[in-house]
């Protein structure tokens, strides 16, 4: 059987891009890395031990730590602990993360935000508002300047896509018809969901709190809290550490991914984890 | 002396993945290049959506990197990556068709209309099972026997199906 299929050539590159930067991101097990691993950690040991004696090593432990994050950290998202599908943006543009930890660069989008069941997802990019499958296909585009915080809501019938342009909070509706000004602009933070994860600093620590009770705490700067779509984890992004780490509520478990930056780019941000 | 072009293939693979195991870039691509290709064509012609085909082609390259410091260089690449290709091309394929399309509500634009000839048209109508196994022996021409291995199937089973398959295209084709 002799065939080729279509659009064969462009998919490749497409694909290249992205195993590339996934083989460029892994970690070899070569023998001398094994050999070095002790020698690595028992030089880290000693210089934290050397660090810890002295009243100005506290600093520098603290800062340690705050560049460090959580101990045992996987080298990189292997697999999502919860069902559902991430969704990422950073200075690269749109990330999509599956299940099992594969991720796919939708494109260069600077906002992002998934439909309401998470089978499309609405992009911006510098004068287009875009709607796109999640293997990045484009379905339909609007021209509109400078478009941002686009946030898809509705049912299974009916969805409308607000975004802000131009001074104006804009909605269209799911198919890209329709759109329309519904008033100025205004910055609103989103509502707190109740029961939702919260962040707040306390002596000098981030701290994540889900009902009123602390699930995680750590020096530095934690960016977001984000809860699964089956409720039972909560994301923590922590810029400082360069970490995402990932707290099951009940019973309690904790799994850290490093190398956030190096895995998604600079700025990375979730903005959505959805529909089991 | 006359080479065996197969065999040289095979040396060649093997370097590629003792380097690319290495770290070399260059032959991790090479890798990518000459498996490209049959990965995504056999994705396409189980599951008739170049979207979804690259995407499944491009999930089993990076299920090749995640593994490859633990691959058996002994043991050729290609049937390795197929059958996670063909494997997931299958639970795509019958994952659609347990869903209809006429569920796609938020967005109304049409797919793109893709090229398609007689016999593609037909191989679509063979349910996912038997397209895999037509695909992995007349494309990628494995023998019965590696394909009842890389599918985890009877080879009784890949007969079967090759054999039923192979009579309803013809039935159609007439």
């Amino acid at each position: 059987m002799r065939f080729e299929a279509p659009g064969e050539r462009e998919a490749g590159e497409r694909a290249w891009a992205v195993v590339r930067r996934a083989y460029a991101e892994r970690e070899p097990v070569a023998w001398p890395r094994r050999h070095a691993r002790p020698l690595i950690a028992g030089a880290l040991v000693a210089a934290a031990v050397a660090a810890a004696l002295s009243p100005p090593g506290r600093s520098v432990v603290r800062e340690l730590r705050e560049s460090v994050g959580i101990e045992h950290a996987q080298p990189a998202l292997f697999s999502l602990p919860a069902p559902g599908q991430l969704l990422v943006t950073s200075r690269q543009g749109a990330w999509l993360v599956q299940p099992d930890g594969s991720k796919r660069l939708l494109g260069r989008y600077r906002d992002a935000s998934f439909s309401p069941f998470g089978r499309f997802v609405v992009a911006t990019r510098a004068n287009e508002l875009v709607a796109l499958d999640t293997k990045g296909e484009v379905r339909w585009t609007l021209a509109r300047p400078t478009p941002r915080s686009p946030v898809w809501t509705g049912t299974r019938t009916d969805t409308r896509i607000d975004y802000l342009s131009a001074g104006q909070r804009r909605r269209v509706a799911g198919d890209g018809t329709g759109d329309h000004a519904v008033g100025p602009a205004t910055v609103r933070g989103r509502p707190l969901r109740p029961g939702g994860p919260r962040i707040r600093v306390r002596r000098g620590q981030s701290e994540v709190l889900v009902g009123g009770r602390v699930v995680f705490r750590g020096t530095g700067v934690f960016d977001q809290a984000v809860r699964s779509p089956d409720k039972r984890w909560v994301l923590v992004s922590w810029p400082t550490a360069n970490q995402w780490v990932f707290v099951r509520l009940q019973p309690r478990k904790i799994v850290g991914v490093a190398r956030i930056a190096q895995q998604f780019g600079r700025d990375a941000r979730v903005t959505g984890w959805c529909c089991a | 002396m006359a080479r065996d072009p197969q065999a040289a293939a095979r040396r060649d693979e093997r370097a590629w993945v003792r380097r690319a195991q290495a770290g070399s870039a260059s032959d991790f691509e090479a890798l990518f290049r000459a498996h490209w290709g049959p990965a995504y064509r056999a994705a396409y012609l189980v599951v008739r959506d170049a979207a979804a085909a690259e995407d499944i082609a491009q999930e089993g390259f990076i299920a090749a990197v995640r593994a490859l410091d633990r691959f058996d260089r002994r043991r050729p690449f290609g049937p390795w990556l197929h059958r996670i290709v063909v494997n997931r091309a299958i639970d795509w394929a019958r994952a659609r068709a347990l869903r209809p399309e006429a569920e796609e509500v938020d967005a109304a634009a049409p797919e793109r209309p893709e090229r398609d000839d007689e016999l593609l048209a037909e191989l679509e109508r063979l349910s996912p099972e038997h397209r895999a196994v037509i695909v992995l022996r007349y494309l990628l021409e494995y023998t019965p026997g590696e394909i009842a291995e890389l599918l985890e199937l009877p080879r009784g089973t890949v007969n079967s199906r090759l054999r039923r398959g192979l009579d309803s295209l013809k039935e159609r084709l007439e």
